[in-house]
């Protein structure tokens, strides 16, 4: 995967690159948001990652430029400033995820992936098939290995996007804010007791289990 | 030159330019009073002027000149107040009581004068006294000039007139003085605000404007200066409170942070230990040392901005139905009783994700000081004063009354609680956000100490309802 880093901070973009390339990932990094948009105009990437705050042209900008030439390559915008206007005015101006600075680099790999991921699938569908879990979107029925598995509807929307994000890490703050759709950060595990739940339903009885905790990072659902 | 401060205030300026306009409705007044009193005197002198004039012409017309002749010496003879003179028509004198006509040219139509009279008293004084006068050339081409001595309304038009420029120039010094009165006045205040703000711009925020309880604009002005003054104040004190909390509260960890990594290192060197857990420790350290960063950064941006941004219209209880959904796991697996009571049909205009931030601290609360075997409840109702009321009720220990004031402080964190995990940011922030949707928190005890259990905590989160 092709991805673009627009940093001022050399170091932090430095490490993003070092652990993006460790992950089997192709990387590129400009030092501010004309070079960024150079880069971004001249290569095709297939995620950005873009700082808000640089000089010479802010992410803001930057990202309103290139989708008003209609690049639509998903961009996760990183950011010093975590108040909710800022949230929302990153994703008015075309980005598709936005994470506050300081982040555990285990969560920006994580939510990298999963853009890229949801890009991919663009069409919409009916039916997500990990391994021998199966899940109908229109009749809201889960099965395993044909059983069918009886859910709950939050349990429900938290193993879709589980499914949807397959083989990839997606961390806690991931999961509270896409299918609760809370940007905080609750003090105790309350996220992990949904996922136990979610996981007795669906392994349990199972000779192999699909839902596996990722070390330091959050979950992952294998086929 | 500079002129002195007084006249360089905006109150005295105003002064002038309503004394300008004063000045000018006055002018229109004494013009009217003018031609009311004078004028009409003028005129009174001229229509008696131009009843002799027909007197004597109709007499001319029954007699003629001769007659008219006769009639003038009977009339100059006699004690009115008329100065007569007939001419003939090249203008030398026939007979009259003036020597010749005031008037240097006559083409023959009727033509009016004002001019002076040259008398001698008893004494052989000359005296001047002012005059008016009608000439018109009769049927016969003769000449007859009437006029009269207005001596007397003239000393009354002077009278009038030197009235109306005491009055003028009264006009024009009183409201001079009244200017300069109201504008010390409104300087005297406006110097107190002037000093004040720069006092604050010289860093001194405890300046406060005088309010002399007038109760007019400028008390409101010193009123509401010394509200922001003083919300200023309170909101740098709060900054330079979490400065200090932060600082304290980060150190800790971060020492242990590095006395572990140290450790770490020795072992290493020495051949022991396990490189992966101390990274792993290392790393959980320091994400709990952000994460009271970020605690303390958003009770900070919370009560800097003093209102909630983006509010929207929602019913609380969906709110709390949604925490419920996201608690009542946790609380099964810890084996808490967990209820809920939702009055439904309310409505509040607020930050639902800052609402939602704050349930869920109540939430992390109660279960984190809740033994096994306790429970919870989640309340959403309407007070009686038309409030909406959350609370979160625990069968915990609770909270002594002493403390309960003290533990909505940033970092106090009760000597009993310690082993928690935790920065004691969470009912700051409940605080802060309550305070920033126009509303309060309430501690008081649960539903009290049964056996080993209890008494329990009760905490309140009051806003208004919308409207």
């Amino acid at each position: 995967m092709r991805i673009l880093i627009v940093e001022d901070d050399l170091e932090a973009a430095a490490v993003m690159v070092r652990g993006l390339t460790e992950s089997g990932h192709d990387c590129a990094s400009a030092p501010d948001g004309v070079a960024g948009l150079d880069q971004a105009r001249a290569g095709e990437f297939d995620v950005m990652i873009v700082d808000r705050m640089m000089p010479r042209m802010d992410g803001v900008t930057l990202v309103e430029t290139l989708r008003r030439e209609g690049d639509q390559t998903p961009v996760l915008f990183l950011s010093a400033l975590g108040e909710i206007n800022d949230r929302v005015d990153g994703l008015k101006a075309g980005g598709d995820d936005y994470l506050v600075k300081p982040y555990a680099f285990a969560e920006l790999s994580a939510r990298v992936e999963a853009l890229a991921r949801r890009r991919e699938t663009g069409s919409v569908q009916t039916l997500l098939r990990v391994g021998d879990l199966e899940m109908d979107l229109i009749g809201r029925t889960v099965h395993r290995q044909g059983q069918e598995i009886d859910l709950q509807p939050r349990e429900f929307q938290l193993l879709e996007f589980m499914m949807r994000h397959a083989g990839q890490a997606v961390t806690r703050t991931m999961l509270l804010e896409k299918v609760w759709e809370y940007h905080f950060d609750p003090q105790t595990n309350v996220i992990d007791v949904h996922i136990s739940r979610l996981r007795s339903k669906i392994d349990k009885g199972f000779d192999r289990p699909m839902l596996q905790t990722v070390r330091g990072a959050g979950y992952r659902l294998d086929a | 030159m500079r002129l002195p401060r007084i006249f360089r205030t905006t109150p005295f300026r105003l002064t002038l330019l309503f004394l300008a306009l004063f000045a000018a409705s006055a002018s229109a007044f004494l013009a009217y009073i003018y031609v009311a009193t004078a004028g009409e005197a003028t005129r009174r002198v001229d229509q008696l002027i131009t009843r002799e004039m027909r007197t004597l012409q109709s007499a001319y017309g029954r007699a003629g000149a001769d007659a008219l002749n006769q009639a003038l010496i009977e009339r100059a003879a006699s004690e009115r107040p008329y100065l007569y003179l007939l001419m003939r028509p090249d203008g030398t004198r026939i007979s009259g009581s003036i020597e010749e006509s005031p008037l240097d040219e006559f083409n023959g139509d009727p033509a009016w004068t004002s001019f002076r009279v040259t008398e001698f008293d008893v004494q052989g004084r000359e005296i001047n006294r002012p005059a008016r006068g009608l000439q018109e050339r009769l049927s016969g081409g003769e000449i007859l000039f009437v006029g009269a001595d207005v001596a007397e309304d003239e000393a009354y038009v002077v009278k009038i007139v030197r009235a109306l420029w005491g009055a003028g120039a009264l006009v024009i010094v009183l409201g001079l003085a009244g200017g300069v009165v109201v504008s010390r006045n409104v300087s005297r205040s406006m110097t107190g605000l002037n000093t004040v703000v720069d006092a604050v711009r010289n860093g001194d925020l405890t300046a406060r404007a005088p309010v002399r309880g007038t109760r007019d604009e400028l008390d409101e002005l010193a009123v509401g200066l010394n509200e922001m003054l003083d919300r200023l104040e309170r909101s740098m004190a709060g900054h330079k409170h979490a400065g200090d909390a932060i600082a304290h509260d980060l150190r800790s960890p971060l020492t242990r942070l590095r006395a572990r990594l140290e450790a770490s290192y020795l072992d290493l060197e020495a051949g022991r230990g396990d490189p992966e857990a101390a990274f792993a420790q290392a790393i959980e350290d320091t994400d709990g040392v952000l994460k009271t960063f970020g605690a303390v950064l958003a009770i900070a941006r919370l009560q800097a901005a003093g209102t909630a941004p983006d509010p929207t219209l929602f019913d609380p209880a969906d709110l709390a139905a949604d925490i419920c959904e996201l608690y009542e796991p946790l609380c099964e697996d810890n084996g808490l009783d967990f209820k809920a009571e939702r009055v439904r049909g309310l409505s509040i205009r607020a930050n639902r994700e800052f609402m939602a931030q704050a349930l869920a601290n109540l939430m992390d609360n109660a279960i984190k000081y809740t033994p096994q075997g306790g429970a919870i409840m989640l309340r959403v109702r309407r007070r009686s004063s038309g409030e909406v009321e959350f609370s979160v009720t625990d069968t915990g220990p609770g909270v002594p009354e002493a403390d309960r004031s003290r533990v909505v402080e940033r970092f106090v964190r009760l000597e009993n609680s310690r082993n928690q995990p935790g920065a004691g940011l969470g009912l700051s922030l409940v605080v802060a956000v309550a305070e920033a949707h126009g509303g309060r928190v309430e501690l008081s005890e649960g539903p009290g100490k049964v056996g080993e259990i209890g008494p329990g905590l009760r905490v309140a989160v009051i806003v208004p309802q919308a409207a």
